[in-house]
């Protein structure tokens, strides 16, 4: 029954992979320098490949600022993803009572928002004459003399946030609404405080659901390029997927492009392979 | 609980895989797409001196005279965005009771990509720095100038020019020169009249507020421009390097935005001065904000013509389904009326004969303080174009460029 | 009459940390939106400075508002059109596979179960060039445009349904399956009429997920789009966006958000009613929705 399913996965998930593979360690036409996928694996040729990793670092090293620069901007984009999700799950799953149903709904609102629209609202917001720099210069009192659009880093990490964050929110909240409210309680009554009870007890606890939201949100923040794109324009902040999409169209530079997707790839596939291993143990001890 | 794979099991798996891989690899290379052959072991550039008269192959002959417009039909244009008046458009619907589709495209390679992929455009917006690519990959159809009689009103060079000698392919859209747009109220200072207007984007007082364009062959020619060098077509690895290592020191010293909007974002206020074309300045008057009028913009262009001057052009497309129809757009947009209407929406200026610098400041087209912007004639003598590169030229080019656009090293 | 410190440490008082919190995380939110909604009925061509209120830019204006800009409007309808087929394709394919996965043991449907999770966590745009890669140099019959698109956006949502139900069947557990068969029903029978209806609510929930998300993605069909005709709302955003947008835009992007909120609504109110005798979620509302997610 679940043939179907399968099958689709196979031929529309793990053939097209195979396929980037074929093109990375293809050929190029000389004349066009369109990408020429090599199908044999025997015949496949690892100077397109090669060239892209010798590239990182070192003297020649173009490529590595987009990699350290993404490592940075998602890992400090997750972190204060997390920072600001916890607490406002925390609060709607175990203490909001009435207003439950109601916050729910309004944490659920930026789903069906359209990112691009949520992105394109901050632009208005960031642009010189919008509303930030209006608020910043109380209304004349002082010049405001930053360019929100143009190169920010701290403007695309915020971006990451505002866009990532409702996709932290959910799990958390799915998890930490499981929480048995009988064990909180019992290391109250035990005698400690509201702190340590909440670091001791409540934080172990969900530690998994923790791990399963930032693996939600980190790993499509790695591929993302629009949010650099449409909030600053500039190659000051350009992220791996930025390296992706210009080299993808670019002729001579397709093949660069699959190696930056199998580089991703990679990099998403072991904290996968580390969550899949933590989960099935778990399961094993529980069952 | 499922037990471990065993070792022996993952290296049957394994053995298999590696074993199956080439006949798949055999079945897959049956059924690949084989996309036109290249021909030839080159590209014939084509360039001021030394002009190019395409083939036609035979299996792409041009349509017959005296057909009828296609019925019922979407005439389907591949163009930049904001490159063609609606009115103009909506003009053409009215007159052939056809509908009309626009596409937009950011930028050369990516367009010639979609090309090849197959869709079916009937216009595209080319530029000569791809017509060798595009004639060599079978992707444009040659014209029957018989649908074309408006081609008298366009400046007689074009009806021979050296991309194209004979017009068989090609019909010139737009002319264009490359130079510096500014505000007065961001930038007091007068661009014009510094002794190297270039250096600009290398200065530190206008970071954060100034672009340049998002094309890299313009941009690197700018900065070739900048040190003297008139060959911005060159393939010294020298100069190359060079190129690269100013682009860098611009990162660092100004922080450009890299953009070709910059039509837009020049009068909204977020950039005091940029790279622009000369269409764009005009464009950008279309965009002020109530309350602020055109004469704070300025545009600076070499007065002795020695900057860069180029110029569009439209092709009809061998995938396109509206042969008839194309032709007859083509025409549309070389009347003189129309021309100008698309002159007034777009602010390039099209190369009609009886469009002159004189005729467009007396008319008040264009305000005194934008004279600069209007292209003339000698400008094609003394300027330098931006050329077609071959292969090896191209990616080495675009190397710098990616480190550039990379965050620089 | 307590003084301030008896009033911080007050046992009994709300969490008005989180709760200051939580307030200031849901204005920072939604504001923005608002914003962008509002500045939909502007009078004037900016976006950043109120001009007076006006529809002009859903139908007056009559070259640029979206009733009268084909681009728009086709946009529009891409964008509806490709929500439709997806869910329609995803849903039932998502469903069945996880029943199978579900009720197999064995190393294949880890395998398989791994793959469906990795096709939902990867970055879209791994699969997004992948897919363009293939299309563009394998000889299949299809090309670049609405069929593309559909294919890329199945194979990226179809985990989402997979997931709920998978969940939702560890839930239900294999009683009532069990209890079936012993009266006498047969497998695929006490499938049909026991598990089926038990998992509505999940395969409602996983339908209006899908929609949602399908109607707002971006990079996998901007890359794998024809001609204009096949670019949804989200890619005519970006590319208008970076140029020179009318408040048409935000006309257009509120248009699709007001689709968006209609689909949840109604997608709401079926759950309600068709989990109206199901005790494990009485009470629980709009909780009992989400606690499918």
């Amino acid at each position: 029954m679940a043939a179907p399913g399968i099958v689709w996965l196979l031929l529309c998930f793990v053939f097209p992979l195979y396929v980037v593979l074929c093109i990375v360690f293809g050929q190029v036409d000389p004349l066009f320098r369109t990408p020429i996928p090599v199908w044999n694996p025997l015949q496949w040729n690892p100077s397109q490949f090669s060239y892209v990793l010798t590239h990182i670092v070192g003297a020649d090293g173009i490529f590595g600022p987009a990699l350290v620069r993404t490592a940075v901007f998602v890992f400090t984009a997750s972190s204060l993803c997390l920072l600001i999700a916890f607490p406002v799950a925390y609060y709607v799953a175990r203490l909001s009572g009435r207003r439950k149903g109601l916050l729910l709904a309004l944490l659920i609102a930026p789903f069906w928002i359209s990112y691009m629209m949520r992105m394109f609202a901050w632009v208005n917001l960031l642009q010189n004459d919008g509303i930030v720099n209006k608020v910043l210069s109380f209304g004349g009192l002082f010049t405001v003399n930053v360019d929100w659009l143009t190169g920010q880093p701290v403007v695309v990490i915020l971006g990451l946030v505002y866009g990532y964050v409702p996709y932290m929110i959910l799990p958390l909240y799915a998890g930490l609404d499981r929480l048995s409210q009988p064990m909180l309680e019992a290391s109250r009554d035990l005698g400690a405080d509201r702190f340590s009870s909440f670091w001791r007890v409540t934080l172990p606890l969900c530690r998994p659901t923790i791990l399963a939201a930032v693996l939600l949100t980190c790993l499509p923040m790695l591929g993302d390029y629009f949010t650099s794109d449409m909030l600053s324009a500039s190659p000051k902040t350009a992220m791996v997927g930025n390296l992706i999409n210009d080299s993808v169209h670019a002729p001579g530079r397709t093949g660069q492009a699959g190696a930056f997707v199998m580089l991703v790839f990679l990099v998403a596939l072991l904290p996968m392979l580390y969550y899949i291993r933590v989960t099935s143990r778990r399961d094993e001890v529980a069952s | 609980m499922p037990e471990p794979t065993t070792r022996r099991q993952f290296l049957a798996r394994a053995a298999i895989l590696a074993a199956g891989a080439p006949t798949l690899g055999a079945f897959l290379q049956a059924c690949s797409k084989s996309g036109p052959a290249s021909s030839g072991p080159s590209l014939t550039i084509a360039a001021p001196n030394n002009p190019v008269k395409w083939p036609i192959a035979d299996d792409n002959k041009p349509i017959a005279d005296g057909l009828a417009p296609e019925k019922g039909a979407t005439l389907k244009i591949y163009n930049y965005a904001d490159y063609l008046s609606p009115e103009a458009v909506k003009a053409f619907e009215d007159k052939y009771a056809t509908k009309v589709e626009i596409s937009t495209f950011n930028d050369g390679d990516e367009a010639i990509t979609k090309l090849r992929s197959g869709v079916d455009f009937d216009i595209y917006n080319a530029n000569y720095t791809e017509i060798s690519r595009l004639v060599n990959g079978g992707l444009v159809r040659p014209l029957n100038h018989s649908y074309i009689p408006d081609i008298k009103n366009v400046w007689p060079s074009f009806t021979n020019p050296w991309y194209d000698q004979g017009w068989q392919y090609t019909v010139p859209y737009t002319i264009y020169t490359t130079g510096i747009g500014w505000r007065t109220d961001q930038v007091p200072a007068d661009v014009g009249a510094m002794k190297n207007p270039y250096d600009v984007f290398w200065d530190p007082a206008y970071k954060g507020k100034i672009a340049v364009l998002d094309d890299f062959h313009t941009t690197m020619a700018m900065v070739l421009l900048r040190q003297g060098i008139t060959d911005i077509n060159t393939s010294s690895e020298a100069d190359l390097k060079m190129v690269g290592e100013q682009l860098s020191a611009m990162v660092k010293a100004t922080s450009p935005k890299v953009t070709i909007t910059a039509y837009n974002d020049l009068p909204a206020g977020q950039l005091g001065i940029a790279q622009m074309w000369s269409g764009d300045i005009i464009n950008a008057q279309n965009y002020l904000p109530e309350g602020t009028g055109p004469d704070i913009l300025r545009y600076w262009f070499p007065s002795d013509g020695k900057g860069m001057v180029d110029n569009d052009m439209f092709v009809t497309l061998k995938g396109g389904k509206n042969p008839v129809l194309a032709h007859l757009f083509i025409n549309h947009i070389l009347d003189p009326d129309v021309a100008m209407q698309n002159f007034s929406a777009i602010g390039y200026q099209p190369p009609q004969n009886s469009i002159t610098a004189d005729s467009l400041v007396n008319a008040q087209f264009i305000p005194e303080n934008l004279r600069t912007v209007i292209v003339k004639p000698e400008y094609f003598d003394t300027g330098y174009r931006t050329l077609e590169l071959d292969a090896a030229n191209d990616a080495a080019w675009h190397n710098v460029w990616q480190t550039f656009k990379a965050g620089g090293s | 009459m307590r003084g301030p410190v008896a009033w911080w440490n007050d046992p009994w008082r709300p969490p008005r940390f989180l709760v200051g919190i939580t307030a200031g995380y849901l204005a920072w939110s939604l504001l923005p939106v608002a914003i962008a909604v509002l500045y939909s009925f502007n009078n004037g061509r900016s976006r950043t400075t109120w001009q007076g209120f006006s529809l002009r830019w859903y139908w007056g204006d009559s070259t640029l508002s979206v009733w009268h800009n084909d681009a728009l409007h086709t946009a529009l309808l891409q964008t509806l059109k490709l929500g439709v087929i997806t869910t329609l394709i995803t849903v039932p394919l998502g469903v069945l596979f996880a029943i199978g996965i579900d009720r197999w043991r064995g190393r294949l449907p880890e395998g398989a179960n791994f793959l469906m999770l990795l096709s939902f966590v990867l970055p879209e745009v791994l699969l997004a060039v992948a897919l363009l890669f293939v299309l563009t140099t394998v000889a299949l019959p299809i090309d670049l445009g609405t069929t593309a698109q559909v294919i890329g956006l199945i194979t990226f949502q179809v985990s989402y349904p997979a997931v709920l139900v998978r969940a939702r069947l560890a839930t239900i557990g294999p009683q009532y399956e069990e209890a079936a068969m012993d009266l006498g029903a047969s497998p695929l029978g006490a499938l049909r009429r026991i598990i089926l209806p038990m998992l509505m609510p999940a395969i409602f929930a996983s339908t209006v997920l899908v929609f949602a998300d399908v109607i707002d993605d971006f990079v996998l069909v901007r890359y794998l789009s024809g001609a204009a005709s096949t670019e949804p709302v989200s890619v005519k955003i970006y590319n208008t966006a970076r140029g020179a947008p009318t408040p048409a835009l935000n006309a257009l992007a509120s248009l699709l958000l007001f689709s968006a909120l209609t689909a949840v609504v109604i997608g709401f109110l079926v759950y309600r009613y068709l989990s109206r005798g199901d005790t494990t979620t009485k009470d629980r509302g709009i909780g009992a929705f989400a606690g499918e997610l």
